[in-house]
């Protein structure tokens, strides 16, 4: 193989390598816009079919932003008919401003939303349409395109008649950023373009420097012209030829345009080359000296080869060999021909095997990281004090076909789901993207875990041609009562610990997987969940991870690995114990775990300060610790039997030093209550009871606090341990209406 | 969590009280009690529980404080629109007697004027 043709593969590898770079780059961009599409599209579907009085817009408005970090702004924008009250100037819209969510309203005459082209172009043409890009004075108040999409309504005669406008608005200064943070090879540089516009916009990709980008961008619109995608092209300035990749977006009807310097690529393509066969070469000189010391001065023959093989020049393995003869250095010079055939054969698929790996880890990376950002991040939302939420995701591959997600509504609602796509890679990947958004959508415009399930699959399920499904779990969980709604397509079924560490497996009412049949209707169980217990949700890589005996781990065995009474370690138990390769453990499928629990207040203790302000700071220790497990009536009650008690053992004290401490222990059907005090032996209970007649006198008082104990509490005990007065209180728990 | 005791003039012998009563701030009622308690010939002290919350043995003593300061004098105290859960604790100590709990101040007037009435007749 000469320099020449290895100089030329090399050539031609990079070049293909910069047309698929840009491919990939312009699906890189889709993988983002579309899932927004796609929502904006449900939305205006919902609008159709729910059709929601206008209070409810900015809630499903609010929706779009929450699910999509990118979207910048979003409307709901009412058509207006002249005579009609309900088709009145209408359109809240809402969009970031300095790491909020501002509102403002186009409605107002100065704006006049419904003259405008982002309005007016997907009214007129009753289709989904993106904007050119537009400075929106009065509205965002910035450079931005708009993807507009029209719902109808249908009037009492059955006609279909505009009824509005969905938007969600992407901000070109963020789409400047993001293109910057790309990571191009050298030499390459590339721009992302709108098509031509009266304000056009072009921002470079990478660190590319932005001078001629008008050049590259009007032989691009050529190259599209004509349909083609990749070729040479000779720019003015420098007479330098250069590829030039250009792709259209599928989603923005945008460009996206590549160069790669062909003389640059030339100097690269010798380095690699020189630095791939100098390994090689010396090896051979290595091999040939170490033989010719052996041989020397027995025969000539096979100096004279060792003279051709040293005589080979730097990169050039197409060396001439002389005739192998018929004896022992023919053998020889046959070893050495198929060593110097063998080398070029790896040199070559040694380079074409580098160019694919970067290829395929250039393509996971984006996909990677665009699903990373997908997965809830904890500390960007504030959970209420009471909840628990761990979760884990590993993927077998770098990009996997698990999801969850979790965020908390506006009523306080914790929204949860976790999901397990058929397939695994990228196909999977982008379908996990599909569902994540919906769940963010139709979860925030408040349907119920059964809706969302159901609305999914009615989105996916049509043209699913690549008949790809997805077990998906879902449910909504009250903090302020523990009321849980958990409706389930075809995922594997929760488990339930409970907080005396008794595992359950939680009966749903399963539906078919999403994306099998359109027209699937799901249906919830509802349970509800005490402090102290966790609902853990996992997708099948868990339960079939392989064990030391060769059996898959299976939900029983995967329940008694939960021990843990915190989400978080139970979450990390399991993990830990998946990844322990050195007991056997075997895992080929994403793994991922989902534990949710109301917070266990199951034993805690409090010492008040009785000499200070410690009856009082007791008795709100005590509301705290009881909110939510007991009805507020009866926490009221828990306060008083504090209260009575505390101030008995503080006024026997008579101001001596007196330890106390209140111990609060829930359980699943009680509340125990421990008071214990050092101070002299006293036994409450065994003093009479206060005489409850007209002639009640005031020092009667300090038995009237133990008789209301009494009467309040299921049961009261006393006893003497340790040096120390206790007294148990119990109150039973009655189920929370 | 505090106590706030409301004087209306139109009905100088009426106390409202409001928020909690307990060890903490039954002394505040204490001291609210002697200040009208020096004007003599109180002949019935209401206090009106509407708005009271949380009601503990210490509150149950002033209640009981206020009657032994009247009752020689020959007057008498009456408690209106306790909520339910003072109620409860009013009733586990039977504090009040016969005929000085009242529903609301419309129950309580109803009463008095029949009391009026039996003493006119009587007379």
């Amino acid at each position: 193989m000469s320099y020449q043709a290895t100089a030329q593969r090399l050539e031609a590898g990079a070049a293909r390598d910069a047309d698929e770079l840009a491919a990939r780059l312009a699906a890189g961009v889709d993988m983002v816009i579309r899932p927004i599409e796609g929502g904006v599209r449900t939305v205006a579907h919902q609008l159709e079919e729910v059709d929601p009085p206008p209070e409810q817009y900015a809630q499903r408005i609010r929706g779009i932003l929450n699910a999509w970090p990118e979207v910048y702004g979003s409307t709901i924008a009412v058509e207006v008919r002249a005579g009609d009250p309900a088709a009145r100037a209408f359109a809240p819209y809402y969009f970031r401003r300095a790491g909020a969510i501002a509102y403002s309203d186009l409605a107002l005459d100065s704006y006049g939303y419904s003259k405008l082209p982002w309005y007016r172009r997907a009214a007129d043409s009753g289709q989904p349409v993106w904007s050119a890009p537009y400075f929106d004075a009065g509205g965002g108040e910035t450079w931005m395109v708009t993807y507009s999409v029209p719902f109808f309504h249908r009037n009492p005669d059955g006609a279909r008649v505009l009824a509005g406008v969905v938007t969600a608005d992407l901000d070109l200064e963020w789409v400047r950023r993001v293109a910057a943070r790309v990571r191009l090879p050298p030499f390459t540089a590339g721009w992302l373009a709108s098509p031509p516009s009266p304000h056009d916009f072009v921002t470079p990709i990478g660190t590319s420097d932005s001078s001629g980008a008008e050049v590259v961008r009007a032989a691009a619109e050529g190259m599209l012209s004509k349909g083609g995608t990749f070729g040479l092209m000779r720019r003015q300035a420098d007479r330098e030829a250069s590829y030039l990749a250009v792709r259209g977006l599928e989603t923005l009807q945008w460009r996206l345009m590549l160069v790669m310097g062909r003389s640059q690529l030339l100097t690269e393509a010798r380095d690699v080359l020189r630095r791939q066969l100098w390994l090689g070469v010396a090896g051979l000189i290595l091999l040939v000296a170490a033989i010719s010391f052996v041989a020397t001065g027995v025969s000539r023959p096979i100096r004279r080869l060792a003279e051709a093989v040293g005589g080979a020049k730097d990169g050039d393995l197409d060396f001439p060999l002389p005739e192998p003869r018929r004896d022992e250095t023919g053998v020889l010079t046959h070893a050495l021909l198929r060593l110097r055939d063998s080398l070029k054969l790896h040199v070559q698929m040694r380079a074409e095997s580098i160019a694919a790996q970067t290829r395929l880890e250039h393509e996971l990376e984006i996909a990677a990281s665009i699903q990373q950002s997908m997965l809830p991040r904890r500390d960007s939302q504030r959970l209420p004090p009471t909840l628990r939420v761990a979760a884990a995701l590993i993927p077998a591959r770098r990009v996997g076909g698990d999801l969850y997600d979790y965020f908390v509504l506006r009523d306080g609602r914790l929204l949860f789901a976790i999901g397990d796509v058929s397939d695994k890679g990228i196909p999977a990947a982008l379908f996990m993207a599909r569902v994540s958004g919906l769940i963010r959508v139709l979860g925030t415009a408040g349907e119920s875990p059964e809706r969302i399930l159901a609305e999914i699959n009615a989105r996916l399920a049509e043209g699913n041609d690549a008949c790809m499904f997805v077990t998906l779990g879902c449910g909504t969980l009250d903090p302020a009562d523990g009321r849980l709604r958990y409706a389930s397509a075809g995922h594997e079924p929760p488990l339930l610990r409970r907080s005396n560490g008794d595992i359950e497996e939680i009966a749903t009412d399963n539906g078919a997987a999403i994306g099998i049949e359109a027209a699937t209707e799901y249906r919830a169980i509802e349970l509800k969940l005490a402090p102290g217990e966790t609902l853990v949700m996992f997708t099948d890589g868990v339960s079939e991870a392989v064990t030391a005996d060769g059996k898959q781990l299976g939900s029983e065995r995967l329940g008694r690995l939960l021990v843990d009474d915190d989400p978080e370690k139970m979450v990390q138990r399991v993990i830990d114990a998946l990844n322990d390769r050195s007991a056997g453990m075997h895992v080929d499928d994403d793994l991922t775990l989902m534990a949710i629990g109301l917070a266990s207040r199951e034993r805690r203790e409090f010492a008040p300060d009785l000499a200070r302000d410690g009856v009082r700071q007791a008795m709100a220790w005590l509301r705290d610790m009881l909110a939510g497990v007991l009805d507020p009536a009866r926490v009221s009650e828990a306060e008083l039997i504090a209260e009575e008690l505390l101030t008995n053992v503080s006024r026997a004290a008579q101001g001596r030093g007196v330890r106390a401490t209140v111990e609060c222990r829930i359980g699943v059907r009680e509340v125990m209550l421990v008071f214990r005090d050092d101070g002299a032996p006293f036994d409450p209970l065994a003093q009479a009871a206060p005489r409850l007649d007209d002639d009640i006198e005031v020092r009667d008082v300090g038995g009237l606090g133990i008789h209301i104990v009494r009467e309040l509490a299921d049961h009261v005990g006393y006893s003497r341990e340790n040096g120390e007065n206790v007294l148990e209180i119990r109150l039973n728990r009655k189920e929370l209406s | 969590m505090s106590l706030k005791i409301v004087l209306d003039p139109d009905r100088p012998t009426t106390l409202a009280l409001e928020g909690r009563l307990d060890t903490h701030t039954a002394p505040e009622l204490d001291a609210a009690l002697d200040r009208m308690l020096m004007s003599a010939g109180i002949k019935r002290l209401i206090f009106d529980l509407g708005k009271l919350e949380y009601l503990s043995s210490a509150g149950i003593r002033c209640f009981i404080r206020a009657r032994k300061i009247l009752e020689p004098e020959g007057g008498k105290i009456a408690i209106v629109n306790p909520q339910p859960a003072v109620q409860k604790v009013l009733d586990i100590v039977k504090a009040i007697p016969a005929g000085g709990l009242f529903k609301n101040i419309a129950e309580l007037d109803a009463y008095l004027d029949e009391m009026q009435r039996k003493v006119r007749e009587g007379d």
